[in-house]
């Protein structure tokens, strides 16, 4: 097992590695001079020139991609003495490091990561997105929470009723569910809810995990405006999970070892819970990690609509602006996430189910 | 009024299932008891209705598909019929448990196997999970299970089918039942641990002294294990009674074909006897009336085999080795192999059938699948007519594999269930290019689909829409399909029942004549083999044991691995 998930890490560096090179030859050919766009219409040449320098734009592309990798890799190389040059481990941009080995004028260290700064707010790629992917991450587990707890639950049920008429209805509206466009289902939410009876639920239209008290005693945790996010981003998981619980179980329901477990004199809910359930929930899983892994990497629409300052409206701001370190931070970040929770999941897989462990 | 005394007591039970839109009969009126201490044997072939009754009994069927109507059901005096769900609940697993036919999905493959015993315990007595788990090891030694605290902890895909069996029963008797169910609890195993099963239910049996109700599609099965018997066809009891009247003197044409139509161990047929020739009353003068009209004399044999092997072999395997390496760590280099075919020589004549044999796991179908290299074998030569298989690359070798072809073991998983049938047996006249364009192949699919006895309205249909033999048969016609001269049999009848056996072999048999194929011909039951080959190759762990003229090695086996696997052919005292 250990040895599985070394192996499985290792390819995890690798993808990680190949993402990081995709993204700097996108962002590299991509038109457009950010230097200019910083300084806006009016900037002089010399100004927009000592930018490109300041940025190492100056540089051939290959120097550049070296100089990115060194950046994002906690273990890096940099020059020891020199403040003009371009590799010098620079406290200000680095933070705090640890020297490991010096040759010369070269030194190797260690690092957190550097994703670089933000062209236009100039703070670090790093502070923009510790500070909003917390608030994406709490909105992503409670809807995925919603949507695996209620799904999981209804599935059980419908299956285990297994109603002709239920199991159509089941069907129609779990497909509704999954058709309906995230953006359309939070301006609806959004207007039923906290426009139309906003009265009864108290909720706002929209707002973000903190809210600016309005008499300036600063900023107070404001938990209800999750509610409404929460619930709309869990409508396209719940539906997948009641249908694939459901489906799973039927499927389940007709296979021998069920018969064996009644001939056994078992009761009926310890047949179901602990003899089918385990053996369905594989398909499950699947879907409902894939569906957290898209969740945490913004739910764009979603938090956009109802001001959830996320990573998605981070990446919509960034695009706008065309702020290149604070998009390439949030891609890297994004497929960091993709990569652990596949990791996770291969191991849920093999506690679920003995037989994927040897394989 | 007077309850009957029997241990299980059924009276006129009639069980419909819903098909499309209809209510139809899968059994009728069907009355069996079983006492104490006694084995009753119900056989009959698939959809006959024999694991339903059973089944019916324990009320493990289906509610919304099934319709169960009965007289009375009586268990130990008690209306069984009358029980309401949560009595019947307790009685499952208690007082009357139940095995499976198919061991490998009849345990959750999720749970550890000593959990799904200890819940039988459980759910029925009132201990700790200490003393349930002692119990356990316990019933794990008593059905000799060779390592009890082992198989505890395993899963059900770490044991082999025999000790899953073996799992199975313990949780069968885990609460001491009073009657014990076993729907054709070794249809799925080799013989040898057929043998081995049969003979620990009968011991148990004896400990315990249960009532048991044994169901079986093989008549000789049941003549080891049963003291009564049942023979069911189409829903229906046709003949009953003690297991000596009924094999000895049937009544009943269905139990006399039943009886026949398994390969002889005494006489050579020509072909095998079916059951549908008895129904018609063929030989109306029984038994020995078919054996004069279908006997071959050993005389015949011999010329045969004389003219056979004067003849320069078609085939040779010299010295062929497939091994599979098994990594042992991640970091260590030095590297284990399972041998699954060690060193094995032999030469195949043209136009004869040669047998291999083997317990599962020796190797045998690894063998089959490395002469066609399916497998790649890791050393060792296979030549055929002159041709090294082993040197040719991919496009010699596909052009090759037009003359060796193989038909596999498993008629329901071997066909793509989303092809039809004649798209399925076409394919591989278009991948060799066969047979002239798209019209002309479909001419050839009706005749092969003539040859093999099934008809040309069948093209369109898709494979679940046919029975087990019939798939057999399409799988054979797909084989046929590219004009081999050689064809691998790989266990080609295991899946079936007896009745469907003798029409496949037949079937077989009857294409080598006309075509003039050469077989090599796999499966683990010795008394197949030796009916269908010339010569026999048997094979344990890897390596070849013995190679002889069939019914020489049936008769003077050489070594002890042959003379067991002859031993377990079930019912050979009463033939």
């Amino acid at each position: 097992m250990s040895a599985y998930i070394f192996r499985r890490l290792s390819y995890g560096l690798l993808v990680l590695i190949g993402v990081a090179t995709v993204v700097f030859m996108l962002f590299t050919i991509l038109p457009g001079d950010p230097a200019r766009m910083m300084m806006g219409q009016r900037a002089d040449q010399q100004t927009v020139d000592a930018i490109r320098k300041d940025l190492g734009l100056d540089k051939p592309v290959i120097v550049q991609y070296m100089h990115y990798l060194n950046d994002i890799s906690p273990v890096s190389v940099h020059n020891a003495t020199d403040f003009e040059n371009h590799w010098f481990a620079d406290k200000e941009k680095y933070g705090a490091y640890l020297n490991i080995l010096s040759v010369g004028s070269s030194k190797v260290i260690l690092k957190k990561p550097y994703l670089r700064q933000s062209w236009q707010s100039r703070r670090h790629v790093s502070v923009i997105l510790a500070e909003a992917f917390p608030k994406t991450l709490l909105l992503a587990s409670v809807s995925i929470l919603i949507a695996i707890v209620l799904g999981i639950v209804i599935g059980s049920f419908t299956a285990i009723i297994n109603h002709p008429f239920i199991n159509r209805a089941v069907l129609l509206i779990t497909v509704f569910g999954m058709s309906l466009p995230s953006f359309f289902a939070a301006i609806l939410m959004a207007w039923i809810f906290a426009y139309l009876l906003a009265d009864y639920t108290g909720l706002s239209m929209f707002g973000s995990l903190y809210t600016v008290d309005d008499f300036g005693n600063g900023e107070y945790l404001d938990l209800k405006n999750l509610i409404l996010p929460a619930i709309t981003l869990g409508i396209r998981p719940l539906a997948i999970v009641v249908e694939l619980t459901r489906t799973s179980l039927l499927d389940v329901f007709s296979q021998d070892y069920i018969r064996t477990a009644y001939a056994k004199g078992l009761k009926k809910r310890n047949v179901v819970g602990i003899h089918a359930l385990k053996n369905a929930l594989n398909p499950v899983i699947t879907a409902v990690s894939g569906w957290f892994a898209s969740l945490l990497a913004g739910a764009v629409f979603v938090e956009y609509v109802f001001d959830w300052k996320g990573i998605g409206v981070v990446i919509v701001d960034a695009l706008e602006k065309y702020d290149l370190p604070v998009l390439m931070g949030s891609v890297l970040l994004i497929a960091v996430i993709l990569i652990i929770i596949n990791i996770f999941v291969d191991i849920i897989y093999g506690v679920l189910d003995p037989r994927i462990r040897i394989s | 009024m007077e309850k009957p005394a029997s241990l299980l007591q059924v009276n006129k039970l009639s069980i419909r299932f819903r098909h499309e839109n209809a209510w139809l009969y899968a059994v009728q009126d069907v009355s069996f008891a079983v006492e104490r201490g006694e084995t009753l044997g119900i056989v009959g072939e698939s959809g006959s209705g024999k694991s339903v009754s059973s089944l019916a009994v324990m009320r493990l069927l289906p509610t919304k598909q099934s319709k169960i109507e009965v007289d009375s059901i009586y268990f130990y005096g008690e209306a069984a019929h009358s029980w309401n769900d949560e009595q019947m609940r307790q009685a499952r697993g208690s007082k009357m448990a139940m095995i499976f036919q198919e061991p490998m999905t009849s345990l959750n493959p999720v749970l550890r196997c000593g959990y799904q015993v200890a819940e039988a315990i459980l759910t029925h007595q009132k201990t700790t999970k200490k003393q349930a788990k002692a119990k356990v090891l316990e019933l794990f030694r008593k059905v000799k299970l060779p390592r009890p605290e082992q198989h505890f902890r395993a899963y059900p895909h770490q044991l082999s089918g025999g000790q899953k069996q073996r799992v199975m029963i313990a949780m069968a008797i885990a609460n001491e039942p009073e009657l014990l169910i076993a729907d054709e609890p070794t249809t799925a195993l080799d013989v040898t641990v057929q043998k081995e099963i049969l003979l620990l239910l009968k011991e148990l049996q004896q400990q315990t002294g249960m009532g048991m109700i044994f169901i079986s599609h093989d008549l000789a099965v049941i003549a080891d294990i049963a003291d009564k018997v049942a023979v069911m066809h189409k829903g229906k009891i046709v003949e009953s009674g003690t297991v000596q009247d009924v094999l000895g003197n049937p009544q009943h044409p269905y139990t006399r074909g039943l009886l026949a139509c398994r390969p002889p161990l005494d006489t050579r047929l020509s072909r095998l006897p079916v059951v549908r020739e008895f129904l018609e009353n063929k030989w109306p003068g029984g038994l020995p009336e078919m054996l004069a009209e279908l006997n071959v004399p050993q005389n015949d044999r011999a010329k045969a085999h004389e003219l056979l092997y004067a003849q320069e072999p078609v085939m040779k395997v010299e010295n062929l080795r497939t091994w599979f390496p098994v990594q042992k760590g991640f970091f260590s280099r030095e590297k284990a192999y399972v041998k699954a075919v060690d060193d094995i020589s032999f030469e195949v004549f043209p136009g004869e059938t040669l047998g291999l044999v083997g317990e599962s796991g020796c190797g045998k179908t690894t063998l089959g699948r490395s002469i066609l290299r399916l497998q790649e074998p890791t050393d060792g030569i296979v030549s055929y007519k002159g041709v090294v298989v082993n040197k040719l690359d991919k496009k010699q070798l596909r052009d090759f594999c037009k003359q060796l072809q193989i038909v596999f073991q498993d008629p329901y998983s071997s066909l793509n269930p989303r092809i039809a049938i004649g798209e399925a047996i076409m394919e591989p006249m278009k991948v060799h290019g066969l047979n002239g364009n798209a019209s002309q192949r479909k001419q050839k699919v009706f005749e092969l689909l003539e040859q093999v006895g099934l008809e040309e309205s069948h093209f369109r249909r898709y494979p679940h829409e046919f029975s087990g033999g019939q798939r057999q048969r399409v799988c054979i016609a797909r084989a046929l399909a590219v004009n081999p001269e050689l064809v691998i049999c790989d266990e080609p009848v295991s899946a079936l029942d007896v009745s469907v056996q003798a029409q496949v072999l037949n079937l077989l048999n009857r294409l080598k004549k006309e075509y003039g194929f050469t077989y090599i011909f796999i499966s683990h039951d010795l008394s197949v083999v030796r009916y269908m080959s010339d010569r026999i190759l048997v094979m344990n762990n890897g390596k070849m044991e013995e190679l002889a003229e069939a019914d020489l090695l049936y008769k003077n086996p050489q070594s002890d691995y042959s003379k067991k696997l002859i031993d377990a052919i079930p019912a050979k005292a009463f033939k």
